[in-house]
């Protein structure tokens, strides 16, 4: 029998058997990749909510709040008094997606989401692999902006960092999207930090509540004494933009040395942090503000840690319950902040600067400092007040600082070389 | 069913040519061409694949015919049993190692205009004379966006100094002018891909590569990162403007006063920032 | 090496092999040195890594068709938090991953690891490797990758995400993934090279008698010439990967600048190159794509002159062009480096060698049509997936000499087109070849057959389903569509291209479901699949005269050679075929007597 009758044969008995266990494989396999995924929701900042021990039915009650104020991330939601754009916010807002005339949504979520995070916490799936980190809105904080320090940033700022991005760390530089879709994003950062923050004050709220009570039982209550306040300090921002005198006329080079003198001297005491050779190597051991919080909580969970082991009052009960809150701290920690790290002062002759390098952004982050920085204001508090330094003395600074990349030597100071200076090398 | 069988491999030349054919009606097709030395390269391209795409269709179409030809249909048909010719052997050999050799051959011109002969060297050829070309820009690659660099306005074309225009992602380039451009990295490996120049150049961490062309063509361009960089690989998106030397010269003041604004623009009625 | 006893193993016909001696199941089927037995832990092996590869190799296309939407199971799995929608650097594991598991854990191991182990004693008439220990070792030097790569996607930062080619600096930024990554490589490196001594030495010193170096089949020439390949490039790739493993955990400096820094990070001691990473890679990388075509190139052969009843056409240029590919493969990798930086004048002597390649394979190719020419065809399972692998291979070859024009270069570099030809010489090429070589040699192996219209389905919708999905991608790169972007659609130039990326992925769909029938297939004959006599295609070749499957020591009475392997539609027989084995008939005068068996 040749081979190919053979084969016939056992075709015919075992062809049926075989496809008929094809649609039983295949099945399980489909079954297993089936299902779409669950929307995003807003996480809450479990940092804070554990800091202030909140139990979980207030927890829960926060989530409805804000819920009800501010939406989900598909479905945002703002009130009038918070002065924001709902229809932009549904622009940003929600999954990746384009109509039939090819405009675009889901703007946050393609451009923004992965490293700033769903919930603006600056915890999306890239940020652990960035340095520095990207920013958490959720503290209300911004640093490179053209207002007094404590102030908001204008939607301008916004603007201008999305624009350009932030030269020397991760954040890219959109300034070729359209026009519209910069001013939705912007408006959605306003809105996850706004979100952010009322979180916070809620938090805190519900901290000092005593024993059974409940928040404000309407929503105008909140509404005012807390939506209302923090609308405001956004919408009031240009209010408090740095408008610098102008610079006074004369040689550079004077200038220059006079800012010089400035950087080593005592009034301005640059050189405390920036370093004896501008490099950013005066003192490394600082953490900017939305660090700090989480280098303190491991402190104290450390230190109550110690304290439980050489308590010798408690019974086991009461042990027990401290170690639990305890691990709970160190879980939350863990898995709600990414691993601390050093505010490291610029390194002034790199040439890079992340607020911006006209004179007059420099000239601001003199002023008025870097908000959530450890970098302080030598420009007046307050308007009206008297500053470090007189608004002359920071133009020499500023004239100082953009003049550091070019010098190729300082006597006297360490002689590491600028980056600036290319490194040439012949072809391989 | 042989003759099934022949006929689905059939379908290979078929659709693989009318692939080829159908692309640039739905303008899927190599991009405008807006260089000097670009139509060299499209021309070589096209010689490729015309050569290619005889060759293509010749082999499959003899394939298929040879299996509808030999399909045994169940039979035991005789075979022409031999075990090869020393001529075909020899043919088949000579012919294509020439063809082959022949288009090395032809393209070393495109090659050497392309990544050798620099117009650095300026009109007299020697590099290091006072009349060489000076690089138009320093195009710094960073994760992830493009940092140009050009020279400032008040030193004539020296690029290093504290005059220089630093702007990122938007290129801006005269168009007819030769380009010379220095290519550099911060950190990793990056690409300068134009795709409607045909510049491709990757940019290596330590070294400032040379890149040259020249734009024959106004309009709006992009400018692609071609060498994995990391994640925004894909985020690194630059436009390339080609312009006339006065816009071109207009819009490079403009970012130098941006540049050296001391007042804010805001403030001052203008919209643009730095 | 002494051959098997006759008599006790005479039963061996029947029974899955290795139970002639009274071992324990672990030594027989799992810690066995038998060559077979080792053949086919490679084989399922590489075939779930095939699986993943290919699971992998769905995100991809699922991203390109639908960007930043909700991925299946993925999504679900891993980014419950953004609705599952993939990040950025997620993408980069994708891509990375596909590549590094379908090189290092599917195509290589599975030539040289499942097949040549399997078929080298078998085919030239010895009873086992040469060191059947360290062959046993080659393949548990794999498990350590195996689970070094699986680890790398379970730490923090993920999988390694510089590309299979991690070109540094980017690779020395990379968290503990990509260190997990390099480990993997070197144990696959090891376990390589520990095959290609083994498989030299064996082909070399323990062919049957008879079996002069011309008479071997094409299988075999193909696998002694990859590894020698092997032998030579491998450490270079070996000592490439430590010098990176070192510059990511000890601080030294092979391939970056004095003062280098990325991210931030703080400045490093350098004194290197870049580049440098790059020449030592794409020396070992580039016959290593040689290595995983040629032996598939030779089993090809065997298939199609089986199926055609007709001798090979051309053994010896066959033989040479194999040699040819060999010898030029380690002259030609700055191809993959034209616009790298590297010194531009390369970019014309690469030019030149790289143009020449393409005539050893341009060779082969009408000598494979040359076989069919005049042949009688059996258009059987393995026969179609031969052809197709030739009809394939043309289309890689040819595209490939776009790549190599410099010029054009300077624009498809980094584009689809790339990846299109490579997909069409390892998936339509090497895979399908691997798939002919399954369904040909299973009987042997496992002593039953495949189904065969299960198998016709399987080799229909796989040729259709992967010609949709790869030779769109050539369109693609005509337009400078770009590798490795993980939203290429931000871009005005590549923005109307995704209802294409959109079919592709469909094709690659269901590309990966047609397989469900071959798994289905493959699993289900092992065990129900009728049974195969010793020799059910009527071939030549020596391990046609084993028992299916050959039990320890492969042969009952030690094989002599008479023929080369071809002889087929011989006007010196009645039948069409004429095994290697088969003494020539009684008339014939000086014909070598068998040799009687001797002791064990």
């Amino acid at each position: 029998m040749t081979w190919i009758a053979m084969t016939r044969i056992a075709m015919n008995r075992q062809a049926n058997i075989a496809l008929r266990l094809l649609p039983v494989v295949a099945t399980l396999l489909l079954a297993a990749g089936c299902g779409k995924s669950e929307p995003p929701v807003f996480h809450l900042n479990m940092i804070a909510i554990n800091q202030a021990q909140i139990p979980v039915e207030q927890q829960k009650e926060l989530a409805n709040i804000l819920e009800a104020l501010y939406g989900t991330p598909n479905e945002p939601f703002v009130l009038a008094d918070t002065g924001l754009d709902l229809a932009k916010l549904k622009i940003a807002a929600g999954p990746v997606r384009s109509d039939q005339f090819g405009r675009e949504g889901g703007l946050y979520r393609r451009q923004c989401g992965h490293c700033h995070g769903t919930t603006g916490d600056g915890r999306g799936p890239t940020a652990l692999l960035l340095n520095p980190y990207p920013r958490d809105y959720r503290q209300g904080k911004f640093k490179f902006k053209s207002t007094e320090r404590a102030a908001k940033p204008t939607t301008i700022d916004l603007d201008r960092v999305i624009r350009h991005g932030i030269p020397g760390t991760a954040m890219p530089a959109f300034g070729l999207l359209p026009e519209s879709q910069i001013a939705a994003l912007t408006e959605y950062v306003k809105y996850l930090s706004l979100r952010g923050e009322t979180e916070l004050r809620l938090i805190n709220a519900i901290a000092d509540l005593s024993e059974g009570e409940k928040l404000a039982a309407t929503r105008e209550g909140l509404v005012d004494e807390i939506v209302k306040p923090l609308a405001e300090t956004w919408t009031n921002a240009s209010e408090s933009i740095i408008n610098p005198e102008p610079q006074p006329a004369g040689e550079a080079a004077a200038s220059v040395a006079a800012g010089r003198e400035l950087y080593y001297g005592a009034k301005a005491n640059c050189v405390k942090c920036h370093g004896p050779g501008e490099l950013g190597d005066g003192q490394t051991n600082d953490y900017d503000d939305w660090t700090k919080p989480l280098v303190e909580m491991a402190k104290s969970i450390a230190s109550e840690r110690e304290g439980l082991d050489t308590n010798t009052d408690l019974d086991s009960t009461q042990r027990r319950e401290i170690q639990a809150r305890l691990a709970l701290s160190s879980l939350i920690l863990e898995t709600d902040s990414l691993p601390p790290r050093n505010a490291i002062p610029r390194n002034l002759r790199q040439g890079i600067y992340r607020g911006g390098r006209a004179p007059v952004d420099l000239y601001r982050r003199i002023y008025a400092g870097i908000n959530g920085a450890p970098m302080p204001g030598v420009g007046p508090a307050t308007p009206g007040a008297t500053g470090t330094l007189t608004n002359d003395e920071i133009w020499n600074l500023v004239d100082y600082v953009r003049s550091l990349p070019y010098e190729l030597h300082t006597p006297a100071k360490t002689t590491a070389a600028p980056v600036h200076a290319s490194i040439e090398q012949n072809r391989f | 069913m042989g003759k099934f069988w022949s006929l689905i491999f059939l379908l290979v030349p078929v659709l693989g040519v009318a692939a080829f054919v159908v692309a640039p009606w739905y303008d899927h097709w190599l991009p405008r061409d807006i260089s000097e030395h670009g139509h060299t390269i499209d021309h070589l391209f096209y010689f490729i694949l015309w050569l290619t795409g005889a060759v293509f269709v010749a082999t499959e179409v003899v394939m298929f015919w040879f299996m509808w030809r030999y399909d045994s249909q169940g039979k035991a048909n005789p075979v022409k049993y031999m075990h090869g010719s020393h001529t075909l052997e020899i043919v088949w050999t000579i012919l294509p190692a020439a063809t082959l050799l022949f288009i090395a051959i032809y393209q070393m011109n495109a090659w050497a205009n392309a990544k050798i002969i620099s117009p650095a060297a300026g009109p007299d050829g020697i590099l290091g004379t006072a009349d060489d070309m000076r690089p138009m820009l320093e195009v710094t690659a960073r994760q992830f966006e493009w940092r140009l660099r050009y020279p400032g306005l008040k030193a004539e074309g020296v690029l290093g100094d504290s005059d220089d225009i630093h702007v990122v992602n938007d290129l801006h380039l005269p168009v007819n002018e030769e380009i010379l451009l220095d290519l550099k990295s911060a950190d990793v490996l990056h690409s300068f891909f134009l795709p409607n120049v045909r510049v491709k150049q990757d940019a290596v961490p330590g070294m400032k590569i040379p890149v040259w062309f020249r734009c024959t063509e106004t309009g709006s361009y992009d400018l692609v990162c071609a060498e994995l960089c990391g994640w925004g690989h894909y985020k690194m998106k630059g436009r390339l403007t080609v312009e006339s030397r006065e816009d071109f010269d207009k819009w490079l003041a403009q970012k130098y006063r941006d540049q050296e604004a001391t007042q804010d623009p805001q403030l001052v009625g203008k919209g643009d920032g730095e | 090496m002494s051959t098997l006893s006759v008599g006790s193993h005479a039963h061996d016909d029947a029974h899955g092999g290795g139970h002639a001696h009274a071992g324990s199941f672990l030594s027989t089927y799992v810690f066995s040195k038998d060559h077979k037995v080792i053949g086919i832990q490679f084989l399922f092996s590489t075939l779930l890594w095939f699986l993943v590869g290919g699971l992998l190799a769905l995100g991809i296309r699922w991203q390109l068709a639908y960007p930043w939407s909700d991925m299946p199971v993925i999504g679900k799995m891993l980014f419950a938090n953004e609705g599952g929608q993939i990040s950025p650097e997620f993408y980069t594991i994708l891509f990375t991953m596909h590549a590094s598991v379908m090189i290092f854990f599917v195509i290589i191991p599975i030539l040289a690891g499942a097949f040549g182990n399997f078929l080298i004693p078998l085919m030239i008439g010895a009873d086992d490797m040469a060191f059947p220990t360290l062959n046993m070792l080659s393949y548990w030097f794999m498990w350590p990758a195996f689970i070094a790569f699986t680890m790398s996607f379970f730490v923090a930062g993920g999988a390694a995400k510089g590309g299979w080619t991690s070109y540094p600096p980017l690779s020395l930024t990379d968290m503990s993934g990509q260190t997990l990554w390099l480990i993997g490589l070197t144990f696959v490196g090891v376990s390589s090279m520990m095959g290609s001594i083994n498989y030299m030495t064996t082909i070399i010193q323990m062919r049957a008698p008879g079996m002069t170096m011309f008479r071997l089949p094409m299988t075999i020439w193909a696998m002694f010439i990859t590894a020698i390949l092997q032998a030579f490039a491998l450490p270079v790739l070996t000592a490439a990967g430590f010098m990176q493993l070192l510059d990511r955990t000890a601080g030294t400096g092979f391939f970056i600048p004095a003062g280098w820094t990325a991210n931030n990070a703080a400045a490093a001691s350098g004194g290197g190159q870049p580049l440098l990473w790059q020449h030592l890679f794409w020396f070992y990388s580039h016959p290593a794509v040689y290595i995983m075509i040629l032996p598939a190139m030779g089993m090809v052969s065997d298939i199609i002159a089986c199926f055609s009843r007709k001798p090979l056409f051309g053994y010896k240029p066959m033989v040479y062009s194999i040699a040819g590919i060999a010898g030029l493969g380690f002259i030609v990798w700055g191809h993959h480096m034209f616009v790298s930086g590297m010194n531009p004048w390369l970019g014309m002597t690469f030019m030149v060698s790289t143009m020449m390649i393409a005539l050893p394979s341009a060779i082969k190719t009408f000598n494979w049509l040359g076989t069919i020419w005049g042949g009688n065809i059996r258009f059987t399972t393995a026969m179609l997936f031969a052809l197709s692998f030739v009809s394939m291979f043309i289309i890689g070859g040819l595209s490939g000499i776009f790549m190599a024009a410099t010029p054009v270069d300077i624009f498809i570099h980094d584009t689809y087109f790339i990846v299109a030809h490579f997909h069409y010489v390892l998936f339509s090429g090497t895979a399908m070849g691997v798939f002919g070589a399954i369904y040909f040699w299973f009987p042997k192996m496992f002593g039953r057959m495949m189904n065969e219209p299960a198998g016709k389905v399987h080799f229909l919708l796989t040729f259709l389903f992967l010609n949709g999905t790869f030779f769109t991608m050539h369109i693609l790169g005509v337009v400078g569509f770009p590798r490795r972007l993980a939203d290429p659609y931000h871009y005005p130039t590549f923005h109307h291209l995704r209802p294409l990326n959109v079919f592709m992925t469909w094709c690659a769909i269901g590309m990966v479901a047609t397989q469900v029938i071959f798994a289905t297939n493959f699993i289900w004959s092992i065990f129900f699949g009728p049974k195969a006599g010793r020799n059910p295609w009527h071939a030549n070749g020596l391990e046609w005269a084993a028992p299916s499957p050959p039990g320890h020591g492969n042969f009952d009475v030690q094989p002599v050679v008479y023929r080369g392997p071809y002889e087929y539609g011989s006007p010196e027989v009645d039948t069409d075929y004429y095994p290697q084995t088969q003494p020539p008939p009684a008339h014939t005068e000086g014909a070598p007597a068998p040799v009687p068996a001797a002791a064990h």
